[in-house]
């Protein structure tokens, strides 16, 4: 896959996503004890040798920054090539109003352009799976597709949110419909696409030419009669994250013996930002059940169906259920808390209660002392 | 020499201080766990190797160049140092060197001795041409700040120094001991006395300027009769000839991981509470390659008490006062006890593990029984103190298999009853 380059688009449902997206790029949420959404696709492409891959930011990216940084946990820290984080670039091109990938892909397009790729792969950064594209792109080949999309069975209660689409068996996309009301069909775009990167850049021309923002909308869904386009299923787990109700429970996936063995079981790993952080310490009286703990916790209270991130404390005596707990949070003595997402670096005094429920989280907002 | 400045490949100023690790050493007291590594590559504290312990210390104390000698089991510690990228040790002038014994014109020799594997490799250092070297052993647990150790070095004018701890002294015959006058002038050094006078043992840390520790050790070569070791040979001739020695004080946490019983304990020290050895602090933080594993999973049958887990593990059964490593399973039903699991070990269903110290990679089957006290006696070794049973890397310890306490197993026990044809050790 030397002859393709990746990239990345970083904001995708950052309104859906509330406070949790308040600081932060939806690419850059904290998931699964120690991952960022962005490890999952961007190990997808490392997996699948890509070496060059830009991640195409809008706004509130410094945390993405921070936790990409060379690229050296994906093995992009390149002499030729790697990983290029690319902030949004106002140029002659492009005018300095960022309403969609559009216009974000003419921010990048001198990227693009020395790039020597052939082939580009585009993809949102907010959907966990463990997925390689080598045979997505092999069918792109053999099908002489101009656009393949990657799509997968979405469960009902999803589709009125997605790009639904009508595919025929041998593959060929023949109805593209963006968040149907009543979808014809039980196919959605995963939000990624493979194409040439010379389609790519003519797409993006004509479309910022007549003043047009959303590849999805814009330069496939109206562009269906003009383009070939085929569809790739991707069979494995994948859990998108679109909304703080999706967020919580594609956590809470993780749990599941299943969702693990798909994501993490495989030869592919997902590769994340180093922190050097010491094992997790377990206490005298701590009491854990199905929950993920990352590395440098101190845990001395009760947690059930928990995602524990690095460097979190309970103290003794807290009981904690179906918790989100990202990185640094302090939980002291004597506290309780159920269905609850605490951002990083909260602090929970001692003897405080939180209840939220399953389908309406309580968010803390990061950095918060309760 | 023409140094590679002079030949115009970079043009950079020579290096203030230079570390050399000795990386060479068997560990022959750790039996099957040093079977196919060396002692600095052995896993240490749920994530790390003993050897990140040194290679962070000097990162901190502002040591960028480092090389790591290495002369038994090397393959392990090459492939954990690689590039040193993971200590930021990759680096365009300097960074770390594996070097191992080479070939040279007409000779070419392994290590004879500590001394000795420094004086080969006295190319390599003078190709970064540092005004002091430092001399580190890579098979000890501690965090100390060398930058210290240099200034008093250079503020003294000594010609070496070496850094001493205190040893309760009716143990102070195991180590080498410095006898120094109040300043910290080493006036009398003895190796392993019957009657020591003092407690200051050598912690096998040694701070030389770079001329003199050249004149030393080629002195020491051809002096035919000497072991080319510091501790017996460099180190008391430098004494005779009235050069000026010092004893640097540390007295911080120190371990030397030889034994079976060392290396247990050194691990035992971290889940203490307080813990003895302290690796929490940001400040000195201890960089070790990481694996790209999950966030370990505690199953709702699983029960956790004063335990150090890490990334990948999979817990369905009962851990207590243990280490476990990166990658292992403990299933349903086992029960692990005092005791320290190598990354990526399986511990099977109802297996029971006590007071071990398990290899990677090996699987204890079900039902099995490590450190049980009316056990098989078969596998009884003097190499395990204090009643430690090791089990080397890689094996199958077969279904309902029953070992005494004190076992040392270096072959995959197979009682028959499940051999599947698998990839068995």
């Amino acid at each position: 896959m030397r002859d393709t380059m990746g990239i990345i688009f970083t904001e995708s449902d950052d309104v859906t996503l509330k406070e949790l997206t308040e600081l932060r790029s939806t690419a850059a949420l904290p998931v699964a004890g120690r991952y960022r959404l962005i490890d999952f696709v961007l190990s997808g492409m490392v997996n699948s040798g890509i070496i060059n891959v830009g991640v195409a930011t809008k706004h509130k990216y410094s945390s993405l920054m921070e936790h990409l940084g060379a690229g050296s946990a994906w093995d992009l820290q390149r002499e030729n090539y790697g990983l290029h984080v690319l902030p949004p670039f106002v140029s002659h091109e492009q005018y300095g109003i960022l309403g969609g990938e559009i216009d974000i892909l003419m921010g990048i397009m001198p990227y693009l352009r020395n790039s020597r790729q052939r082939y580009v792969v585009l993809s949102e950064g907010n959907t966990i799976c463990n997925i390689t594209f080598r045979a997505a792109m092999d069918m792109h080949k053999k099908s002489c597709a101009d656009v393949t999309i990657i799509y997968r069975k979405e469960k009902a209660e999803n589709l009125p949110h997605s790009l639904v689409a009508e595919i025929t068996p041998e593959g060929r996309v023949t109805g593209l419909e963006y968040m149907p009301r009543r979808p014809k069909s039980v196919y959605a775009s995963m939000d990624m696409y493979i194409l040439e990167k010379e389609l790519l850049i003519r797409i993006c021309e004509s479309c910022a030419a007549r003043g047009e923002h959303s590849f999805v909308m814009d330069a496939l869904v109206r562009n269906l009669s003009n383009l070939k386009i085929f569809g790739w299923e991707y069979k494995g787990y994948a859990g998108r994250v679109d909304s703080t109700a999706s967020y919580f429970s594609c956590n809470m996936d993780v749990l599941k013996e299943e969702v693990r063995a798909a994501l993490f079981g495989q030869e592919n790993p997902i590769y994340t930002k180093v922190k050097n952080r010491i094992p997790s310490k377990y206490g005298d009286s701590a009491e854990v059940s199905d929950c993920l703990v990352a590395d440098g916790c101190v845990i001395e209270g009760t947690a059930e169906n928990c995602i524990i991130f690095r460097g979190v404390k309970i103290g003794k005596h807290s009981h904690l259920k179906n918790c989100v707990i990202m990185e640094k949070t302090h939980i002291d003595t004597n506290c309780e808390a159920e269905n609850v997402i605490f951002d990083k670096e909260c602090l929970m005094r001692e003897g405080k209660r939180l209840i939220g429920q399953p389908s309406y989280p309580v968010i803390i907002r990061k950095g918060t002392v309760v | 020499m023409i140094r590679p400045y002079e030949r115009g490949v970079y043009h950079l100023h020579d290096k203030k201080c230079l570390a050399m690790i000795l990386a060479g050493g068997q560990g022959s007291r750790l039996g099957v766990l040093t079977k196919h590594i060396a002692k600095p590559a052995l896993p240490y504290g749920g994530k790390y190797r003993i050897i990140d312990f040194v290679l962070s210390n000097c990162v901190h104390s502002g040591i960028d160049t480092v090389g790591v000698l290495t002369q038994y089991q090397p393959l392990d510690l090459n492939t954990y140092i690689g590039s040193g990228q993971p200590w930021d040790l990759n680096r365009n002038h300097g960074g770390v060197f594996i070097l191992p014994p080479y070939l040279k014109t007409g000779a070419g020799e392994w290590y004879k001795g500590t001394a000795n594997a420094i004086y080969q490799n006295m190319g390599f250092i003078e190709r970064f041409n540092p005004h002091h070297v430092l001399i580190l052993s890579g098979d000890h647990i501690y965090k100390m700040h060398y930058g210290k150790m240099l200034d008093m070095h250079i503020a003294r004018g000594a010609a070496a120094t070496i850094a001493v701890f205190r040893v309760p002294i009716n143990e102070a015959s195991r180590f080498g001991i410095m006898n120094t006058n109040a300043d910290g002038w080493i006036c009398e050094f003895e190796e392993k006395p019957q009657r020591p006078k003092n407690d200051l043992a050598s912690m096998g840390i040694y701070l030389f300027n770079k001329d003199i520790l050249k004149k030393y050790l080629t002195l020491d070569e051809q002096n035919s009769s000497s072991q080319n070791d510091f501790g017996k040979n460099v180190i008391p001739r430098m004494l005779e000839a009235g050069e000026k020695l010092y004893a640097y004080n540390f007295d911080g946490y120190w371990k030397d991981v030889g034994t079976t019983k060392s290396l247990w304990e050194a691990n035992m020290d971290l889940i203490r509470t307080p813990p003895r050895f302290d690796l929490y602090d940001p400040d000195w933080t201890i960089f070790s390659r990481s694996t790209a594993l999950p966030p370990h999973f505690v199953a709702e049958s699983a029960l956790l008490s004063n335990s150090i887990v890490t990334e990948g593990c999979e817990i369905f059964g009962r851990i207590h006062n243990s280490i476990l490593f990166a990658g292992t399973k403990v299933g349903r039903g086992a029960r692990v006890c005092n005791s320290i699991i190598f990354p990526g070990a399986k511990i099977e269903e109802n297996a029971v593990v006590e007071k071990a110290i398990v290899g990677s990679g090996t699987t204890i089957k079900r039902d099995a029984y490590i450190g049980q006290k009316d056990g098989s006696r078969q596998w009884i070794n003097t190499i395990c103190e204090d009643d430690i049973s090791i089990i080397g890397d890689g094996l199958i310890i077969d279904r309902g298999t029953r070992l005494c306490k004190g076992s040392m197993v270096e072959k995959s026990i197979l009682t028959g009853r499940e051999v599947s044809g698998a990839a068995y050790a």
